[in-house]
């Protein structure tokens, strides 16, 4: 089992990563963890999800959005963050289930590529990559925050 | 599973600090905005601000309910935060017929919008 505090930096645990430190085009670092049926419960609870979705052709499956719980890993681990940071947008395309009893192996990766200010604020943007330890593909995300100096 | 795509679909989550607190546990996000309510209050916000991502979980759940199976093959779910989800406060989500996801919270002068985007099949 890998908890998403075991794969993400910690706010405040570096100085953190000033807006002009971003570049556009550098790639992450591919960050592994597992999804296991207990973090997949705990999920659940954590978001009051409604059980009786999480069904797929008769077998039980993750909520999809279990996976935004890791996704940062992969941009905290080359550029730390710094505390304040505010989540703007983030879009998930789907193309697999995560499902609820077996272990999941994940490879997450992604890319810087946009940076830019606008009225005064500093935002990132990025996309990444979900894939499983065999390479199937089960999500893409891309995300924009800003960076509060 | 399947639903009528012609109506609105509903969902109602009342916000507290303890499943902030809940959420930040699983998430590892200890940024000082889950938690600090005086410097969520110098920075200009109401209190606390629950995490986005768990703002967004509505509108996954609301398109399971609309497309079932499909989602997990298919899905695409993007969402634009325009204002905090805070302790106390009750988040309406609806997924209108054409897809649109509109997040509200009571507690706020105005519309009281927290969250605009789409919840749909990426060939549909």
């Amino acid at each position: 089992m890998t908890r998403p505090a075991e794969v993400k930096v910690r706010e405040g645990a570096t100085p953190g990563t000033r807006f002009d430190e971003f570049e556009v085009g550098a790639k992450m670092g591919e960050v592994s963890f597992t999804i296991t049926p207990e973090i997949i419960d705990e999920y659940i609870k954590a978001v009051e999800g409604d059980e009786k979705l999480y069904v797929v052709d008769g077998r039980n499956a993750a909520p999809p959005d279990v996976l935004c719980v890791y996704m940062t890993s992969t941009l905290y681990q080359k550029y730390p963050p710094i505390q304040g940071i505010i989540m703007c947008e983030v879009a998930f395309s789907y193309h697999h289930p995560v499902w609820r009893d077996e272990l999941t192996d994940v490879r997450l990766s992604g890319e810087v590529t946009e940076k830019y200010v606008k009225k005064e604020r500093k935002f990132v943007k990025w996309k990444g990559r979900y894939r499983r330890a065999d390479g199937a593909l089960l999500a893409e995300c891309e995300n924009t925050f800003s960076v509060p100096e | 599973m399947a639903h009528d795509k012609t109506a609105s679909l509903e969902h109602k989550v009342r916000m507290t600090q303890e499943k902030i607190d809940r959420y930040g546990k699983l998430n590892g996000d200890w940024d000082i905005l889950h938690y600090d309510h005086d410097y969520c209050i110098k920075r200009g916000f109401r209190g606390t601000l629950a995490h986005g991502m768990h703002n967004m979980a509505p509108a996954v759940d609301l398109a399971l309910e609309k497309y079932g199976k499909d989602f997990y093959y298919r899905g695409r779910v993007a969402v634009r935060w325009t204002g905090p989800v805070c302790p106390g406060d009750e988040q309406v989500t609806v997924l209108d017929p054409e897809d649109n996801i509109v997040a509200k919270v009571d507690n706020v002068p105005g519309s009281g919008t927290i969250m605009v985007g789409k919840s749909t099949l990426r060939d549909k």
